[in-house]
C-alpha cells in the first residue's frame, strides 16, 4: 500500500458521495449536502497535497484495474497524474467545493435536493476521471458519464418541457460530435496498438509517416496518414463537449438547468473538456499542421461569432452562455496556434471568474424573482447584490482578466509562433471590445429591466410555503470567491515564466527560460492597447444603453439585417430543426410506413395471401375438376363398359335366379322393388374394382 | 454430490421440465407461483455452480455428457458447454426467475399453464445452447417455437392471433430451412449428428455454399437481421411481459449462436466468402433498426426495433472474424439479453397499471413513479450504449474489431449509436419527463418491493459489467481463441491483422 494510492481517493470520494446519494434516495431530504460537501472538500485537499507532490517529484501514475483484455486490445485504468492535470484538479474541485457550499442554501426547499446534490457530485468525479485519466477509454468514458449528468441536470426542473427538451437537445448534439470522438479513438488504437496516452504521445512522433489502407475492403487502394487525421477526430469530440461552432447549440439551452449548475458546467466541468483534451494530446495535434489550422479558424470564428451573439441578446444568462462560447473559442483558437499554456492559463482564470459571476447572478436572479412573486412590479435588487456585480465589472478590466487576453499578448512570443500572431491580435481585441460591451449590457439589463425572460432560479415551487426560505448567506462565500479570483489571477499573471515552465513538461515545447525571452514582467505595450479596447467597448455600451433608454423604439436597429441575424443567434437552431432534426424523424416515419410496413411486410403477406390464392385455386380446379371428375368419369365409363359386357353375356339366367330368391325371401322386399339393372350395374361394379385392386396388389408387391 | 457435479447440465435439463410435473399437482395460485419461481431459482443456482467449475484455460467443451439415443442414426443425447455456450446458459438462468417475478400479478387467467410454459422453454433454451448433436438441438430449437406461440396468443394484446401466426410461420420457415440444412450435413460428413466431429470435416466449396445459406438464412431469421425482421416488432408488442422478456432476452440469441456454434466452425470458407455481404447487411440493420425505432409511438415496439439495430452489432462483430469482433459480439448478446429484458419489464410494469403502451398516454412519470424512473432512465441509457454501462463495452469491441475491416462501416455504425442515443432520449423525454398528460398518469403507484427486487438485480448487473466486464471476457476467451483459428486457420497472433479482401 503505497502512500501515494491516497490520491485515488480524489475522484473516488465525490462518486461516493453521490452513490450514498442516490441509493438513500429521498431519506437524505434536506441533509444531502451533508455528504456531498465533505467528500468534495476532502477531494480538495488531496487535490492540493497533489500538486505539492507534483511540484516536488514530478508526475506520477497510479493503476486501478485492468478492465478488459481481448485481442491485441489490452485496457488498463490508470489515473495519471501530472502538471496539467493538478492544476485542473485545483480548478475543478476547487470550484465544486463552493459551488456545493453555494448550493446548499440556494437550493433549499427545492423537492429533488437529494438528486441534486447526487449529479453534482457524481458530475464532478466524471471531470475529475477525465483529468486523471491516463487511457483514452477510461476518458471516453468519463466524458459521456458527465454528459448524461449535464442531461440530468439541465432536466432538474422536469416539469418544465423547455429544460427536457434542451437536456435531451445537449446531449444528443454531444452524442453526435462523440461520435468523431470514438472514431478517434479507435483510430488511435489501430494505429498505436494501445490507449494509453503517454504511449501514444510518447510513439506519435516515429508514426508520422505510417500510412494505412482506409478502402482495402473495397478492393481500393487509398492511404492516409493516420497521425495526421486523428487530431481532427479528436478536435471533433472538443467541438461538442466545449460548444465550438456547429456544435454550439447546446450551451445557452443547458441555461435552463439551475445557476449553481451553470457556474459548475460554465467554469469547472464540460466545457473545459475541450480545452483539457487538445492540451492533453498537444504533441499528437501539433504533428498535424492541418488539424491546427482547422482548430484555430473553429476557435476564432467561434469566439467572435458567439461574441457578438451574446452582444444582441438581452437575457442575462443568454449573454453568459454565449461569453462562455466566446471564451472557450479563444482558448482552442490558442491551442490551434500551439499556445497551449496559454490556453490553460485562460482556462483557470476564465474558470475562477465565471464561477464567481455565476453564482452573484444566480443570487441576483433570485432576489429579483422573489421580488417579482411578491407581487412587487418594479423590481429592484436588494442585499448588497449592486456592489458584487459592480466588483464583477471591475474584475472583467483587471490585467489577467481582460477576459481576452491582449494581455495574453506578451507571454505569447514565449512559445514562439510569431507569425499567426497578427491574426491573434486581431480576433483577440475584437472579442476584448465585444466583450466588454456585453458584460456591461448583461448587468446593467439585469439591473435597470429586470429577468427579460423568466429563468426560475432553481425550479422551485411556492418559495412563500416553504419552512425554510433560502437565505442569501452567500456573501461571504462569494467575497472568498472574489478574492481568491483576484489573488490567484494576480499572482498567475505575476509568475507567467513559472506557470510555463511547470506546465512545459506536459506540453510539448521545451522549458522557457527568463533569459530566452525578452520578456519584461509586468505591463507590455498589447496590455495597455487591449485594456483601451476593454474601456473603449464599456463606453461605447454605455452610450448605447443611454440612447436606447432615450429612444422608445429601437425599430432602426432590428430592421438591420445582420443585427436580426446575430439577435436570432445566427439561426443555428432553426437550421438543425429544419435541416437535420425533422428531416431525420421524417425520415424514419418514411422507412417504417414504406419500407417496413409497405414493401417488406406486404411482401410477407402477399405470400400468404397468394398461398391461400392458390390453394383455393387448387382445390377449385385440380381437385374438384380434375381428380374428382376423372374419377366420377372412370366410374361412369365402367359403367358403360361392363354394361356393354353385360348384354353380351346372357343374364337372364342370373335375373331369373335374383326373382326366384326374391319370392321365396319375403325379407328381401326392397330387392325386388329394386330395378333389376341398377343391381347388376352395382355388382358389376364391385367386381371390376375388386379384380382391379388385386391385380394392383399382386404387381405392386 | 458426484450425481450432481457428473451430470449438471442434465440437471438443469430437468429441473425445469419436473418443475411442470410437480405444477401439475398444485392447486393454490400463491403456491403454483411460489414453487415455479423456486424451481427457477435452482436452475439459476446450478448454472452458478456450473460457472464456478469452469475451467477457463480450456477451449475444447466441458461437462460433456454422451448418451446412446437412437443408434441406427447415430443420433445421440450430447451436451456440453464452452465458453460462448455457458454465456448464455447463464444468461438464461438468470432471465427466467426474473420472467417469472415480473408476471406474478399481471397474468390473472391460467397461471399454471403460463408458467408451465416458462419452464418448458426455459429447459428447451437450455438443451439449444449445450446441444452436442445437431438432431437434438434441431428438436428443441422447434421445442422453444411453441411455448413462445401459446403465449402470444393466450395472453398477448388485442392483436395475438396475427402476430402470433406470423411468428409461428416466419420462425417454420427457418427451421424448415435448418433441417435441410442438418440433414445436408449428415449426409455430407459422415452420416453423424455429432458437431464436434462434423465441426472438423472440410467440406467441398459447393457443398459450403448451400449449406451455409440454409444455417444462414435459418439464423438470420431468428436473429432477425433486416430484410427479416418483421415478425419480431409485432411478437415482442403483443407478447405478454415475460413472452417478449424471453423472445428478446434469450430467443434472438439462438441465431447468434447459431451464426458462431455451426456456420463459422463447420464452413469456413463460405463464411468468408459470404461475409462482405453479410457485413453490409448488419451495418444496414444498425441504422435501419435505429429509424424504425425512432418511428414508434408504441413503448414495446420501440424497444422490439432497438434489438434489430442492436442484433446488427452481434452480426457484425461475428463476421469479422477476429477476436475483438467476437468476443464483443458475444458480450453484446448477454448486454443485450439484459438491458432489453430490462426495458421490456419496465415497460410491462407500466402496462400492468395502465394496460396501454402508447408513448402519448405518460408523462412526467417522474413524479408519482421516481424509483421507476431511476430505473427506467438507467436501462435507457444503457441501451444506447452510454459507456460505464455494459452495453457500450460490447459495441466499443465490435467496432474495435469492425476496423480491421472497414472503417467506413465504423462510422456509419457510430451513426446507429447516435440514432438510438436520439430514440431512447426522446422517449425518455416523453415518458419520463414534463408533466402528465394524462389523468391516470398522475396517480400510478411506485415500483412495489418485488417490482424493486425484479429490476435491481438487472441494474446492478448492467453496471457491474460495463465497469468490470473482465470476468466474462476471460470466460470465453480460449474458446473464442480456438474458434477463430477453426475459421480463419490463423494463429492466435495473426488473427488481428486479417483484412477482408475484394
Amino acid at each position: 500500500m503505497n502512500i501515494m494510492s491516497i490520491y485515488i481517493l480524489i475522484p473516488f470520494l465525490p462518486l461516493l458521495a453521490s452513490l450514498i446519494l442516490f441509493l438513500g434516495g429521498r431519506r437524505w431530504g434536506e441533509n444531502s449536502h451533508r455528504i456531498g460537501i465533505p467528500a468534495i472538500g476532502f477531494s480538495f485537499v488531496l487535490s492540493v497535497a497533489a500538486f505539492i507532490e507534483v511540484l516536488r517529484n514530478g508526475p506520477f501514475t497510479l493503476s486501478l484495474y485492468r478492465l478488459f483484455q481481448s485481442g491485441s486490445l489490452t485496457i488498463d485504468l490508470t489515473l495519471f497524474v501530472d502538471q496539467l492535470t493538478v492544476l485542473l484538479l485545483l480548478l475543478v474541485t476547487g470550484v465544486s467545493a463552493v459551488v456545493h457550499v453555494y448550493s446548499s442554501r440556494y437550493m433549499i426547499g427545492d423537492s429533488r435536493y437529494n438528486r441534486f446534490f447526487a449529479v453534482i457530485a457524481l458530475f464532478t468525479s466524471s471531470m475529475i476521471f477525465l483529468v486523471m485519466s491516463g487511457n483514452l477509454l477510461m476518458l471516453l468514458i468519463s466524458w459521456e458519464v458527465m454528459g448524461i449528468c449535464s442531461y440530468l441536470l439541465i432536466s432538474h426542473a422536469a416539469e418544465r418541457p423547455s429544460a427536457c427538451r434542451e437536456a435531451t437537445k445537449a446531449f444528443i448534439v454531444n452524442s453526435i460530435a462523440d461520435v468523431g470522438f470514438s472514431f478517434g479513438i479507435i483510430l488511435t488504437f489501430f494505429t498505436f496498438g494501445t490507449l494509453d496516452i503517454q504511449t501514444i504521445l510518447a510513439q506519435a512522433e516515429g508514426m508520422q509517416n505510417h500510412t494505412i489502407n482506409i478502402l482495402g475492403w473495397a478492393g481500393l487502394d487509398l492511404q492516409i496518414y493516420p497521425v495526421a487525421l486523428i487530431p481532427f477526430f479528436l478536435f471533433m469530440g472538443a467541438m461538442g463537449k466545449s460548444a465550438q461552432m456547429p456544435f454550439h447549440v447546446w450551451l445557452p439551452g443547458a441555461m435552463e438547468a439551475p445557476t449553481p449548475v451553470s457556474a459548475l458546467i460554465h467554469a469547472a466541468t464540460m466545457v473545459n473538456a475541450g480545452p483539457f483534451l487538445l492540451v492533453r494530446v498537444s504533441p499528437l495535434i501539433s504533428l498535424s499542421p492541418y488539424a491546427m489550422t482547422f482548430i484555430f479558424i473553429i476557435g476564432a470564428s467561434t469566439a467572435v461569432f458567439a461574441g457578438i451573439v451574446s452582444l444582441t441578446q438581452s437575457d442575462i444568462k443568454k449573454i453568459l452562455a454565449y461569453s462562455t462560447i466566446s471564451q472557450i473559442g479563444f482558448m482552442v483558437m490558442a491551442c490551434g496556434l500551439g499556445a497551449f499554456a496559454v490556453a490553460i492559463f485562460h482556462l483557470l482564470a476564465h474558470g475562477c471568474y465565471k464561477a464567481f459571476f455565476f453564482l452573484s447572478t444566480g443570487n441576483s436572479l433570485q432576489s429579483v424573482e422573489r421580488d417579482l412573486k411578491q407581487g412587487d412590479h418594479e423590481p429592484h435588487v436588494t442585499e448588497g447584490m449592486g456592489v458584487l456585480y459592480g466588483g464583477a465589472l471591475l474584475l472583467a478590466l483587471l490585467p489577467p482578466f481582460v477576459l481576452f487576453s491582449g494581455s495574453y499578448e506578451y507571454l505569447w512570443g514565449v512559445t514562439g509562433f510569431a507569425s499567426a500572431s497578427i491574426g491573434f491580435k486581431v480576433i483577440g481585441l475584437i472579442t476584448v471590445f465585444v466583450a466588454s460591451q456585453y458584460l456591461f449590457k448583461g448587468v446593467t439589463s439585469l439591473f435597470v429591466h429586470g429577468p427579460k425572460t423568466y429563468w426560475p432560479a432553481s425550479g422551485q415551487q411556492g418559495l412563500e410555503s416553504q419552512s425554510v426560505r433560502p437565505q442569501f448567506l452567500n456573501g461571504p462565500i462569494l467575497a472568498v470567491l472574489f478574492l481568491t479570483t483576484v489573488l490567484a489571477g494576480g499572482l498567475l499573471t505575476l509568475f507567467w515564466n513559472w506557470f510555463a515552465n511547470f506546465l512545459a513538461p506536459s506540453l510539448i515545447f521545451p522549458k522557457v527560460t527568463l533569459a530566452e525571452g525578452t520578456v519584461e514582467q509586468g505591463f507590455s505595450f498589447w496590455l495597455v492597447v487591449s485594456l483601451g479596447m476593454a474601456v473603449a467597448g464599456w463606453v461605447y455600451a454605455y452610450s448605447r444603453q443611454i440612447r436606447s433608454q432615450r429612444q422608445a423604439s429601437r425599430a432602426n436597429e432590428r430592421s438591420n439585417r445582420l443585427y436580426v441575424l446575430f439577435w436570432n443567434k445566427g439561426y443555428f437552431d432553426e437550421i438543425y430543426g429544419a435541416y437535420v432534426v425533422t428531416p431525420t424523424i421524417q425520415l424514419a416515419h418514411w422507412l417504417w410506413r414504406i419500407i417496413d410496413i409497405k414493401v417488406i411486410d406486404c411482401f410477407i403477406q402477399s405470400i400468404a395471401k397468394y398461398t391461400l390464392i392458390f390453394a383455393g385455386w387448387l382445390w377449385r380446379i385440380m381437385d374438384i375438376r380434375i381428380i374428382d371428375r376423372f374419377i366420377q368419369s372412370i366410374a361412369n365409363y365402367t359403367v358403360y363398359f361392363v354394361g356393354r359386357l353385360w348384354r353380351i353375356v346372357d343374364v337372364r339366367w342370373l335375373d331369373r335366379k335374383v326373382e326366384k330368391v326374391a319370392e321365396q325371401v319375403d325379407g328381401v322386399q326392397i330387392l325386388r322393388e329394386m330395378e333389376s339393372r341398377t343391381i347388376q350395374h352395382q355388382l358389376i361394379v364391385m367386381i371390376f374394382w375388386l379384380v382391379a385392386m388385386t391385380v394392383l396388389l399382386y404387381f405392386s408387391v | 454430490m458426484a450425481l450432481l457435479m457428473d451430470h449438471l447440465i442434465s440437471w438443469m435439463i430437468a429441473v425445469p421440465f419436473l418443475g411442470i410435473v410437480i405444477l401439475a399437482f398444485v392447486r393454490d395460485e400463491e403456491w403454483i407461483r411460489r414453487i415455479a419461481f423456486a424451481i427457477t431459482m435452482v436452475v439459476f443456482f446450478l448454472s452458478l455452480i456450473l460457472w464456478k467449475n469452469f475451467d477457463l484455460d480450456q477451449k475444447s467443451m466441458q461437462f460433456v455428457e454422451r448418451v446412446e439415443w437412437m443408434t441406427t442414426f447415430n443420433i445421440q443425447y450430447a451436451v456440453g458447454v464452452d465458453g460462448i455456450s455457458i454465456l448464455l446458459v447463464i444468461l438464461t438462468a438468470f432471465l427466467c426467475p426474473l420472467c417469472v417475478l415480473c408476471s406474478w400479478t399481471g397474468i390473472k387467467t391460467r397461471l399454471r399453464a403460463y408458467l408451465s410454459l416458462i419452464l418448458l422453454v426455459e429447459g428447451a433454451m437450455i438443451v439449444v445452447f449445450t446441444a452436442l448433436d445437431l438432431f437434438l438441438f434441431f428438436m428443441l430449437w422447434e421445442v422453444t417455437m411453441i411455448p413462445m406461440y401459446f403465449m402470444i396468443i393466450l395472453w398477448g394484446g388485442p392483436n395475438r392471433i396475427a402476430a402470433g401466426l406470423k411468428f409461428v410461420l416466419y420462425s417454420l420457415t427457418g427451421s424448415l430451412l435448418l433441417l435441410v440444412g442438418i440433414l445436408g450435413v449428415y449426409l455430407n460428413g459422415g452420416h453423424t449428428y455429432d458437431l464436434l466431429v462434423l465441426s472438423e470435416q472440410t467440406y467441398s466449396s459447393n457443398t459450403q455454399f448451400w449449406l451455409f445459406l440454409a444455417f444462414f438464412m435459418a439464423f438470420a431469421i431468428k436473429m432477425p437481421m433486416v430484410p427479416f425482421h418483421t415478425w419480431l416488432p409485432d411478437a415482442h408488442s403483443e407478447a405478454p411481459t415475460a413472452g417478449s422478456v424471453i423472445l428478446a432476452g434469450v430467443l434472438l440469441k439462438m441465431g447468434g449462436y447459431g451464426f458462431l456454434r455451426f456456420c463459422l466452425p463447420m464452413f469456413p470458407e463460405a463464411s468468408a466468402n459470404f461475409a462482405p455481404s453479410i457485413l453490409w447487411l448488419s451495418v444496414i440493420a444498425i441504422i435501419y433498426g435505429g429509424y424504425m425505432a425512432l418511428a414508434q409511438a408504441d413503448l414495446k415496439k420501440l424497444v422490439a426495433y432497438s434489438s434489430v439495430s442492436h442484433m446488427g452489432f452481434v452480426t457484425l462483430g461475428i463476421f469479422v472474424f477476429n477476436s475483438e469482433g467476437i468476443q464483443g459480439a458475444v458480450l453484446q448478446m448477454f448486454n443485450h439479453g439484459i438491458t432489453t429484458a430490462a426495458l421490456f419489464i419496465a415497460v410491462g410494469l407500466l402496462y400492468d397499471r395502465t394496460h396501454s403502451r402508447a408513448i402519448s398516454d405518460y408523462g412526467g412519470l417522474h413524479k408519482p413513479m421516481p424509483r421507476f424512473v431511476a430505473l427506467f432512465f438507467l436501462f435507457s441509457v444503457a441501451s444506447f450504449g452510454l459507456p460505464g454501462t455494459c452495453n457500450f463495452i460490447g459495441e466499443f469491441l465490435v467496432l474495435v474489431g469492425t476496423s480491421y475491416v472497414s472503417f467506413v462501416m465504423v462510422l456509419i455504425s457510430m451513426g446507429g449509436i447516435v440514432l438510438a442515443a436520439s430514440y431512447m432520449l426522446w422517449m425518455l423525454q416523453r415518458v419520463a419527463l414534463g408533466e402528465p398528460r394524462t389523468e391516470f398518469a398522475k396517480v400510478l403507484p411506485d415500483l412495489s418491493n418485488r417490482e424493486l427486487a425484479t429490476l435491481i438485480p438487472l441494474a446492478i448487473l448492467v453496471l457491474c459489467i460495463g465497469l468490470y466486464p473482465g470476468p466474462l471476457m476471460e470466460m470465453m476467451d480460449a474458446s473464442v481463441i480456438h474458434l477463430i483459428q477453426q475459421t480463419t486457420g490463423l494463429q492466435v497472433g495473426e488473427v488481428s491483422q486479417l483484412q477482408l479482401g475484394p
